[in-house]
């Protein structure tokens, strides 16, 4: 894996990984539903994009549930959206102090450790990145957002010991994860964008700096993953330890490459939803050539979309995206 | 005497001082919070409305302010409405006599399929802050839920969330079912997918992208 970062940091050609896996899902005629479940079907959804579109590597599906549920919250399974955590699972400290950090036969885990399995031994032709939610997000979903957002201030020793608990299980997942033979994991931290940067370090930098340093090595990567980071956060995001970071669309990207050090690299940041679903390829090819000329010189620099593209996102638009990339050069 | 109390509930607002119990702000620790001294206030004989405008108003206002330039976050916006609440809570009674006017009554809820709900909390907390009655019909709302609130506020203006790509299309049933039942109905949007275009195409009255943006539109709306 350090011998893909490193080429990159060295080549002239600026590379294209947009966040997606529902492009495979629908031209397979797929679910989400049927892919969030079944690791064969996410496996092919995520071969058919390794196989289909030029990108610089490919990964499995995030849907920021799968580990909620492993702790036993509900979920909501849509047939055509990610699914939702539907109810509050913890209401309170004792409930914080009884939870059990669940092992790894809980809920869908197998059936994502079977896709990135899968792929990572059928896919040779690029990286296969696995994916999962960040410590704070996962605590938040455990939580209640709204009511993790207080709790810090509140709560402090209750917060502590559940996001401790989540990095108990989400440093035994990501181990799982690198078993299986992919070449890193994306860690998407949403919810920790919300926070100031020194509440972004509190609650989440340190928390996902202890994953960081258990699995990331020279075979496997770490890129986090933090969308609602304006920029206050990029200074904990750094501090984490992630050999890569990935922006959402609310930054400026040519200020996040003046603050991150040359030898991390940089994903980001073209809007999922405006510029990828509903924009046309001429708009997104306009919108990539802006970023092109921000932050094209930036040799650590990997274009992407700043979240997860959205369903249904049509496929003329991400391949406009891809062949823009290249032509900008 | 009354100008002091004020000072203090607002500043217990602003810095999301909830109530004695409470550890935050770590300044103002074992100090009274909002709920005490409003209770002070009240048994003070200062007026309710000076309360809710001289100090909650007043106060949600700059936090508002503070998050729109980034000063504060999430957090801290939170805690402030929880302070708020708390302060709320004792005024409650002089809402229902009408001893307390509001500025209007604004229903708000996330559209139906889509269940998150923190951006729908926060535009609720700070637009109660400013000075609405707020009824917020929670996630998942269906079209005749928003109509059927609706016909017991029948001046209310609404409010209709959505987080995903999937579920803002369901906006648009929602504003049509209440624009057929009540055609002057106002009725604003926002989530992160949204935007003023597609506000705009869905017959929506208006878009905000964050909670202060919220609150001047609906002064606007209203005015």
């Amino acid at each position: 894996m350090k011998q893909f970062i490193d080429s990159v940091l060295k080549s002239k050609i600026r590379k294209a990984m947009p966040v997606m896996t529902h492009p495979g899902i629908e031209a397979l005629g797929y679910t989400v539903k049927q892919a969030v479940s079944d690791g064969r079907i996410q496996y092919e959804a995520i071969k058919y994009i390794a196989d289909n579109f030029d990108t610089i590597a490919c990964m499995s599906m995030m849907d920021l549930t799968v580990e909620a549920e492993a702790f036993g919250a509900k979920i909501n399974f849509p047939e055509h959206e990610i699914p939702t955590v539907s109810e509050r699972l913890l209401a309170d400290a004792a409930a914080i102090s009884e939870l059990k950090v669940p092992t790894l036969d809980a809920g869908r885990i197998p059936q994502y450790l079977l896709a990135n399995r899968l792929a990572a031994e059928n896919i040779r032709n690029k990286p296969v990145f696995s994916g999962c939610i960040g410590p704070f997000s996962l605590a938040g979903r455990l939580y209640d957002m709204s009511e993790i957002m207080v709790a810090i201030y509140i709560e402090p020793d209750a917060m502590e010991q559940l996001l401790s608990k989540c990095t108990e299980f989400m440093i035994n997942y990501c181990l799982a994860l690198k078993a299986t033979g992919t070449q890193g994991v994306i860690i998407a931290e949403p919810a920790a964008g919300l926070l100031s940067g020194d509440d972004c370090m509190t609650c989440s930098t340190q928390f996902v700096k202890r994953i960081v340093d258990a699995v990331q090595d020279d075979t496997f990567t770490v890129i986090l993953h933090n969308c609602g980071n304006t920029g206050q956060c990029t200074h904990a995001m750094i501090e984490s330890g992630a050999r890569a970071l990935h922006f959402g669309n609310a930054i400026d990207m040519q200020q996040v490459l003046t603050d991150c050090p040359a030898d991390i690299l940089v994903f980001g940041n073209l809007d999922p939803v405006t510029v990828f679903k509903q924009g046309t390829p001429e708009s997104i090819q306009s919108d990539t050539k802006v970023l092109m000329e921000k932050a094209g010189k930036y040799s650590n620099f990997v274009f992407s979309s700043g979240c997860d593209l959205p369903p249904f996102t049509p496929e003329i638009n991400i391949r406009a995206f891809l062949n823009a990339v290249n032509q900008y050069q | 005497m009354n100008k002091e109390l004020l000072e203090k509930l607002s500043e217990c607002v602003e810095f999301g001082k909830i109530n004695q119990a409470s550890p935050y702000p770590p300044q103002m620790k074992g100090q009274p919070g909002a709920d005490e001294i409003t209770r002070e206030a009240l048994e003070s004989g200062i007026d309710p409305s000076e309360i809710l405008n001289d100090a909650l108003v007043f106060a949600m206002n700059k936090v508002g302010q503070k998050y729109s330039e980034n000063k504060i976050f999430v957090p801290q916006m939170l805690l402030s409405a929880k302070a708020m609440s708390a302060s709320m809570a004792h005024l409650k009674p002089f809402f229902a006599s009408g001893a307390v006017k509001r500025k209007g009554t604004f229903i708000i809820g996330t559209v139906f399929g889509d269940l998150h709900d923190i951006g729908k909390n926060l535009v609720a907390m700070m637009v109660e802050g400013a000075g609405w009655e707020v009824i917020d019909l929670g996630i998942d709302v269906k079209a005749e839920q928003f109509v059927d609130a609706l016909k017991a506020h029948p001046d209310a203006v609404i409010g209709v969330s959505a987080l995903l790509t999937t579920t803002m299309v369901n906006i648009k049933p929602v504003i049509e079912a209440i624009k057929a039942y009540s055609p002057s109905t106002k009725i604003i949007v926002g989530g992160a997918p949204l935007s003023s275009d597609f506000a705009a195409a869905i017959g929506a009255d208006g878009y905000s992208k964050n909670p202060q943006e919220g609150i001047e539109l609906l002064d606007k709306i209203s005015a």
